[in-house]
């Protein structure tokens, strides 16, 4: 029991340790409202070059948006999927940009890194846009925080927050029902657990 | 066993005399949560054979009819089920109004919502074949069951009529099922 | 009615026969500590990953382009496949931590030895199959980690002299981990653990011939056992509802502490990750293979790491019964060989170089030290313990029993 106390311990030191430490520190707003804004920002920016390609339009059904609102956006059969074409973004990036469905898993630190990367953009000396999280980056800054000032990005950095959480929405849909079943199945245990302890302790009474 | 001690052998007695006091409270109400227990936690991995949400969610089928003669028919997927069209013609209109089908009666009105169009799901209720179309209704190629043109079964093994999806018209030559 | 089904059963097939025999009057230590729940949780999480893979294996696709996609298919579209899932993907890192930890109660206790070997070398079959079925299945979800473990884990085999690359080849029947690899890991992650049924099944009836060994050591008089069922049911059970509340702590509320960020990013062979590292309870192992800068002596030295615990009953030379209990050098060296583990997990678990390295090599060399001295000091801390003067019923025991021979050709 030590034993894996202290690997895991270990182990999560180490991991988070170099990855993290370049990453702001945000708060992230999952309410409701932000997850349906950040969501706006996603399928109006991100989508020209990005898909998330494990979400359907139904399901941003879930967070409550009107049938009429999510049909505005697209198809409800349909995977959101990037407007510009893979081989179009290839040919101007060099690269097709990742698909953004896991984006907030498959990233250390995942929802901070791309709020940290989203207003991370900057102009340097020779007027090249760049990044502070990742150097040398082909993607614009699409929230315009390079040329903002401080009011601006008070409101863009608002802005980031909400696609970042919109995003590790996207990658993990069922949390909110996973951890409300959570509670019913520990709470469930916690009760056959001490009937069980009781149990044992009854029986093994009758050896004194 | 022959060398087992006294106390074990005591023990094992008890172990039997216990069977009376086994229905005592304590047991059964842990044994009744166990069991609750395992049968919740059965009810995920039967679920999960159950169809996924992209099949239950698969979109409602248009039928565009602009195009389909009298006479004709027409057979689209719904949810991966044939479900066959027809645009009935006045003389066989006018014939089923006059009839109630066979085993299963049912007026003609009460399975079209515009008597021309003859929507139903294309399964024989026997046994799952697709029927044929023939002059006056359907003819199922795997135990012979007769179908008219509303779709109601007149004879052969099949116990009901064909199904009638739901389904509405969107414009008057576009239905939508589903 | 039931007893006269009872009966008509029994006239065909020996149910209650065999349920005295392994339950009801099946003489059990009644001084067992919860260390010897482990060998139940772990019947219990073979049962679990063979229901959840079921289901799982319901769903999966296992084709390099469809395979990444099936299982974001499961977690989002199918009723309850994040569960499934989740349950699997924890289970696994359970299994492993439950057996490391029954491994661990076996060697503490010196349950290895007479008459227990045959014990603890079907226990090594079943730590090796069980290496074997997670590792092939952790290629399945072809992420960037399963893909890149996948690819370097079939590498080591080209150290084999001669043909090395020629069985790299076949292992993968691809010239990378591709399609033919996912589909017969596929295949093989499905049956090796109805080969793992097989061999507990063995394990079983060794330990029913055998019976259990307990903390002191000692064969228990009589008098001092008492049947499984219903007092070790009782506890197994209570055990279980512990271990489940854990369990599903994890599996409801981190379930990703157990998935490698990378994961989530589908295989690209044409890209490396940063940084890779093998599942947790791979990682001793690996640091091992990686302190030995040679590429065939790194996979011999890995290979050797886990073969040697089948040496142990030969290796301890001691005959003071009852493990570490009785034992205090054997103790201090298991808990010096627990930490070196921690250590060597640690160690894999960091990029490779330096410090790193350094601690690799010492902790790699104390960890095959422990195995190779042991005959020496178990011998030296057995005449030191005897001249001290051993407790009175230990004394007489060894004076009636000097072989400790199993208590079955005892009692004849
Ligand atoms: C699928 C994996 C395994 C299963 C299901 C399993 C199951 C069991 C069970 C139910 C027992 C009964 C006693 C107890 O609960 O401690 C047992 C005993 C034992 N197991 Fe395992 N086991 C597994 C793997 C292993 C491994 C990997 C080893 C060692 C390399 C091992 C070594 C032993 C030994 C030596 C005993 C007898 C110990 C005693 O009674 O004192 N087992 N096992
Ligand atoms: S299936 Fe159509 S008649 Fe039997």
């Amino acid at each position: 029991m030590k034993l894996r106390a202290l690997i895991c311990v270990l182990l999560c030191a180490a991991s988070t340790a170099w990855a993290e430490n370049a990453l702001k520190d945000v708060d992230l707003d999952s309410s409701p409202a932000a997850l349906r804004r950040g969501a706006v920002t996603v399928t109006s920016r991100c989508l020209s070059c990005h898909s998330v390609k494990y979400l359907h339009y139904r399901d941003l059904l879930k967070l409550d948006f009107s049938r009429e609102e999510v049909m505005s956006m697209g198809n409800l059969e349909s995977a959101l999927l990037a407007l510009t074409p893979a081989e179009v973004s290839e040919q101007a990036y060099g690269r097709v940009p990742p698909d953004l469905s896991l984006l907030a898993k498959a990233r250390e630190g995942g929802p901070r890194y791309i709020y940290t990367l989203l207003t991370g953009f900057y102009q340097d000396q020779t007027g090249e846009i760049n990044n502070h999280l990742y150097p040398g980056i082909r993607m614009p800054d699409i929230l315009g925080w390079s040329g903002a000032d401080s009011t601006q990005r008070a409101a863009l950095a608002i802005q980031a927050n909400e696609a970042a959480a919109f995003l590790m929405w996207a990658a993990d849909p069922r949390a909110d029902e996973r951890k409300s079943l959570g509670y019913y199945t520990i709470a469930y245990l916690a009760l056959l657990t001490g009937l069980l302890y009781l149990v044992k302790r009854k029986v093994w009474a009758r050896l004194k | 066993m022959a060398a087992m001690g006294v106390v074990e052998d005591q023990a094992m007695a008890e172990s039997d005399e216990v069977d009376e006091e086994r229905r005592d409270f304590l047991l059964t109400a842990t044994g009744t949560v166990g069991v609750v227990g395992v049968a919740a936690a059965c009810w995920p991995f039967i679920s999960s054979m159950n169809p996924t949400l992209d099949v239950q969610a698969q979109a409602a089928t248009d039928v565009d009819l602009s195009g389909m003669a009298a006479g004709a028919t027409r057979t689209v997927a719904w949810r991966g089920k044939p479900v066959f069209v027809v645009h009935r013609t006045p003389e066989q209109i006018a014939a089923m109004a006059q009839s109630e089908g066979g085993r299963d009666p049912a007026p003609d009105q009460t399975r079209v919502r515009d008597a021309r169009w003859l929507v139903v799901v294309g399964i024989c209720t026997h046994l799952g074949c697709v029927p044929n179309k023939t002059e006056s209704g359907w003819l199922c190629p795997c135990h012979g069951s007769v179908y008219d043109n509303s779709g109601r079964i007149l004879h052969g093994p099949a116990p009901r009529n064909l199904e009638v999806p739901p389904y509405h018209f969107a414009a008057p030559d576009k239905i939508v099922i589903g | 009615m039931s007893q006269r089904l009872i009966t008509w059963i029994d006239q065909r097939f020996p149910l209650t026969a065999f349920i005295k025999h392994a339950l009801t009057h099946y003489p059990t230590p009644r001084n067992l500590s919860y260390w010897w729940n482990f060998g139940f949780l772990a019947g219990f999480l073979l049962l679990l990953q063979i229901i959840s893979g079921v289901f799982l294996a319901m769903h999966y696709k296992p084709d390099v382009d469809l395979a990444f996609d099936s299982v974001q298919h499961i977690m989002r579209e199918v009723n309850y496949g994040w569960l499934i899932r989740y349950l699997h993907s924890t289970g696994a890192s359970a299994f492993f931590a439950v057996i490391f930890i029954h491994m661990a109660r076996t060697l503490y206790y010196g349950s290895y030895r007479a008459p227990r070997e045959l014990m603890w070398w079907s226990g090594q079959v079943l730590l090796i199959l069980l290496m074997a079925s997670a590792f092939m299945g952790y290629l399945l979800p072809w992420g960037q980690m399963s893909f890149w473990g996948a690819q370097v884990i079939t590498s080591l085999f080209g150290a084999t002299p001669l043909i090395g690359d020629e069985i790299v080849l076949w292992l993968r029947g691809d010239f990378v981990v591709g399609d033919a690899t996912l589909n017969r890991f596929f295949a093989l992650h499905y049956l090796v653990p109805f080969f793992i049924v097989g061999m507990v099944l063995i394990h079983l009836m060794a330990l029913h011939h055998v019976k259990s060994s307990n903390p002191s050591g000692i064969n228990l008089a009589d008098k001092d056992n008492i049947p499984f069922h219903p007092y070790f049911t009782a506890k197994d059970l209570f055990g279980l509802g512990v271990f489940l509340i854990i369990f599903c702590g994890f599996v409801f509320f981190a379930p990703e502490f157990f998935i490698e960020a990378a994961n989530n990013t589908p295989a690209n062979p044409l890209r490396t990750p940063p940084h890779i590292v093998p599942e947790w309870y791979f990682l001793p192992f690996y640091a091992i293979l990686r302190a030995i800068p040679d590429a065939l002596g790194g996979v011999v030295a890995m290979t050797l790491s886990i073969l040697i615990f089948a040496a142990m009953p030969f290796l301890d030379r001691s005959r003071i019964p009852g493990g570490a209990r009785f034992r205090p050098l054997y103790r201090v060296v298991f808990y010096i060989f627990v930490v070196d583990v921690a250590v060597l997990a640690y160690v894999g678990s960091q990029p490779p170089g330096g410090v790193i390295f350094q601690i690799d090599v010492a902790a790699t060399v104390i960890y095959f030290a422990v195995f190779l001295t042991l005959p020496f000091y178990s011998r030296w801390e057995e005449r030191w313990l005897r001249a001290r003067g051993l407790p009175p019923a230990l004394q007489a025991l060894l004076d009636s029993d000097t072989e400790l021979r199993p208590r079955r050709e005892t009692r004849q």
